[in-house]
């Protein structure tokens, strides 16, 4: 049984479907990457999945239960479901420490001394105890990202939601993101990632999930897209056709 | 006697009064600063609620008592209610009066802080796991709250300088006092240039706490934005 089961979704905003039936699905310790062109539905699929947004229609299932039903609380669903947003989203007016604390605290109930151990613990998982001191504003944008992440891995999630994870980082910066993820990856964190950056893509993931205008329109191996899918948009997304041309 | 020798005089005479008149105005002052306060976070939690019914009330509420002057509010309360059965203390009016004002206020200053937060530090907070309330507590009233200081201290120095119209709804506040001196001697010049200089002393006390207020928080401001 696969961790999350998508099957169906649908998310509709007016008379524009952001998600137009949506299958997929996650397997524990997996590293999803979904990719696609900026409005194909991304960002919406991974609210999605911890009721960020509430789908219009199909089914999540996480660890075989549905999530959408109305019986689901909520907020416990979202306490297994790390999400680190594409802004990093940091609280400014805590602490990178405190940053990571509020919810073991507030959420977990452990104490000062408990919240304190597990963020530090996750914070030096992450190269970030020496800045643990540091509000969001004196840190970079990586080191902004590795706090977003420690906060997540805190709560132990099941599952860590990526959103565009390198898009505000410098380019340089792609290679330190693609080996944070491999670490994660061999530590058993099951991450679903969504961009739309090749280079970071290619680094962490051997196939990838391809989503345009809301659905799924290919899933497998990165070099298979570029080469040898059978539509033109996937291979040209993916670079195919630009790199047959300057060869 | 001269002018001055009268009117000393009488302020001697009248000193016990007076005092117990600026006692009466720093009571006011004091407990509509914290109703008021209390108020206007209650008013500011409803009026950025998820519930578009619970929003537009407290968003009205807000016009409503901004955009009604203040002393119309008292009369209403103070001379209105009497005749629908409805009588209490000057006081209490003066409290009451003063608590909706200020607290409209408030949340209007609290509001426009909540305007400048980033609003995918709320989405963060949902996605973690919190729910309205725990949001509201850590994540939006400790920076609204810092950055609407000068606004909320503001509003404490007019908390004071405003307390002067209750003498109108007949609560001998300070100012009603310094008017039976006045009228006493018939010195108002100078019996309105002691409530001036009085008023001023102790706007000066709350500018002078509202200034180390804010640049220890300027501090702290400077470091959570890096510089």
């Amino acid at each position: 049984m696969a961790l999350i089961e998508i099957r169906n979704l649908h998310k509709t905003f007016g008379t524009h479907h952001a998600l137009a039936g949506i299958n997929l699905e996650v397997e524990e310790f997996d590293l999803k990457v979904v990719m696609g062109p900026s409005g194909c539905g991304k960002s919406t699929l991974l609210r999605c999945l911890n009721r960020l947004v509430e789908p219009t229609s199909g089914d999540i299932r996480f660890r075989g239960e549905s999530t959408l039903a109305a019986s689901v609380d909520v907020r416990k669903l979202r306490q297994s479901i790390g999400f680190v947003f594409q802004q990093f989203a940091l609280y400014r007016h805590l602490t990178a420490l405190e940053n990571v604390t509020l919810g073991l605290r507030k959420l977990r109930g452990l104490s000062k001394a408990e919240s304190r151990d597990k963020a530090l613990f996750e914070l030096n998982r992450l190269d970030m105890a020496p800045h643990k001191d540091k509000y969001p504003a004196q840190l970079s944008g990586g080191q902004k990202q590795r706090v977003a992440i420690a906060r997540a891995l805190a709560m132990d999630p099941a599952v860590v939601l990526f959103d565009e994870p390198t898009s505000a980082l410098d380019p340089l910066m792609v290679r330190e993101v693609a080996e944070l993820f491999n670490r994660l990856r061999r530590e058993n964190v099951t991450m679903l990632c969504v961009t739309h950056d090749l280079t970071l893509a290619r680094q962490i993931a051997d196939s990838v999930v391809f989503l345009d205008e809301g659905v799924v329109k290919a899933e497998s191996s990165i070099a298979h897209m570029v080469s040898e899918h059978a539509e033109v948009q996937v291979r040209n997304f993916f670079g195919g056709d630009d790199m047959a041309q300057s060869t | 006697m001269s002018g001055w020798a009268i009117f000393l005089g009488d302020l001697v005479e009248q000193s016990p009064l007076i005092v117990s008149g600026l006692v009466r105005t720093l009571q006011l002052a004091v407990t509509v600063s914290v109703t008021g306060f209390l108020l206007g976070v209650v008013v500011f939690y409803f009026s950025i609620s998820r519930n578009r019914w619970l929003q537009s009330f407290w968003r009205a509420y807000i016009s409503f008592f901004i955009g009604m002057p203040l002393i119309v509010l008292l009369f209403l309360m103070y001379f209105g209610l009497p005749q629908l059965g409805i009588r209490t203390t000057p006081f209490v009016v003066a409290t009451v009066g003063f608590t909706l004002n200020i607290g409209a206020y408030n949340a209007a200053y609290l509001t426009t802080a909540y305007n400048g937060l980033d609003p995918v530090e709320i989405d963060a907070a949902w996605a973690q796991g919190f729910n309205d309330r725990q949001i509201f507590r850590y994540i939006i009233l400790p920076q609204v709250l810092r950055l609407s200081v000068p606004a909320l201290t503001n509003q404490c120095i007019n908390n004071i300088k405003d307390s002067s119209v209750a003498f109108l709804i007949q609560y001998t506040e300070f100012f009603a006092r310094v008017q039976e001196l006045a009228s006493t001697n018939f010195q108002f010049f100078k019996a309105y240039m002691l409530a001036a200089v009085v008023y001023l002393l102790l706007v000066s006390v709350i500018v002078l706490l509202a200034r180390q207020l804010e640049r220890r928080l300027l501090r702290r401001e400077l470091t959570t934005k890096g510089v």
